[in-house]
């Protein structure tokens, strides 16, 4: 099996962004570092073969973003 | 949303979004069988512009589908898939069996094209009205009663 | 005990690494998923549904029952999540504390 150089850059990025994610204090912060998560993963589905799935990561990711910020209305902005 | 949120840039680029939202939503509805893309992406498309548009205007948006029509229109949308499969069984084939769709065209597999796009508008359907649904419930969750009305 | 999880955690790192090399290649056409079946989706997708996409064809026309149960599954979800998002009872404080009105029908 054979990864490429960029293939290996991006799935470092993704744990990196996940550990971003876990250990953010700021939850708008979170939501909107999860939005680069989910492109990240277009970019993998992408280079994977596959353009239906990147194509819905793509718009769902977008949607569960706009999720996070309009539930983030309706509690605190800072974890405690 | 009960009031716009924003200033008059973020209102103002919103509002060149949602017509190509909109439009590219159809596009991806109506060309699902020849490109990557089909009923649930093209549902998400559309539902990401009522929200933009309710987004930017509140209440009294032109584009704007209350809590209990999405609730109905979703449920629609799941009809629609399982009528295909009715139509088929009242036709004489076994339920999804497109060959026996009521409309005879001469090449058989015209019938199974016409039966996928009707399964993709209920699967738009349903996919963009449970999300302005969800969308709708989260937004009236911390208000005075909660009930969707 | 954090000490034997770490050693555990290294010890099944370390076999993840040195066995997905013997993964085959991606797009690889002797393994066995690119042998049974998809050669005959992808020769007769075509004149079986008529579209032209492959995945298109294989998850409605083919695997159409499927499809039917993951749009009903969804909506299904998604009545749900409105069923006890908007109900006055449940996930909300009780009634009996009103020293403070304003926040008490704020979730926190």
């Amino acid at each position: 099996m054979q990864i490429y150089i960029i293939e290996a850059v991006l799935l470092v990025f993704l744990i990196l962004i996940t550990c971003a994610v876990i250990f953010c204090k700021d939850l708008l912060s979170a939501a909107v570092i999860y939005s680069g998560f989910s492109f990240t993963a277009v970019l993998l589905y992408f280079m994977m073969g596959s353009p239906d799935v990147a194509f819905t990561e793509a718009v769902i990711g977008t949607i569960s973003t706009i999720f996070f910020v309009a539930s983030l209305k309706k509690i605190d902005r800072w974890c405690k | 949303m009960r009031e716009p949120f924003g200033g008059i840039v973020l209102s103002t680029a919103f509002r060149l979004l949602v017509p190509f939202s909109i439009i590219y939503g159809v596009y991806i509805l109506c060309f699902g069988e020849y490109s990557p893309g089909g009923g649930f992406q093209a549902g998400a498309l559309l539902a990401v512009g009522v929200l933009l548009s309710r987004m930017i205007l509140g209440e009294n948006a032109r584009f704007n589908i209350d809590g209990k029509t999405s609730v109905v229109m979703a449920g629609v949308g799941t009809f629609l898939y399982t009528f295909v499969g009715w139509v088929t069984l009242f036709g004489g084939g076994l339920f999804l069996e497109y060959d026996f769709m009521p409309i005879k065209m001469e090449p058989m597999h015209e019938m199974h094209a016409m039966a996928i796009f009707i399964i993709e508008i209920g699967v738009t359907i349903c996919v963009m009205m449970t999300i302005i649904n969800l969308m709708d419930s989260i937004i009236k969750r911390g208000d005075d009663d909660g009930s969707i009305e | 005990m954090r000490g034997l999880v770490a050693v555990l955690l290294a010890v099944i790192t370390g076999m993840f690494c040195s066995f997905v090399t013997y993964l085959p290649e991606i797009g690889d056409v002797n393994t066995a998923p690119n042998q049974h079946v998809t050669p005959t989706y992808i020769s007769r997708s075509v004149e079986d549904t008529g579209s032209p996409n492959v995945v298109t064809g294989v998850i409605i026309d083919y695997r159409g029952f499927d499809t039917m149960w993951e749009t009903s599954v969804m909506f299904l979800a998604g009545l749900t999540t409105v069923l006890l998002l908007t109900s006055n009872k449940v996930g909300r404080r009780p009634e009996e504390e009103p020293e403070d009105p304003e926040e008490g029908d704020v979730v926190k």
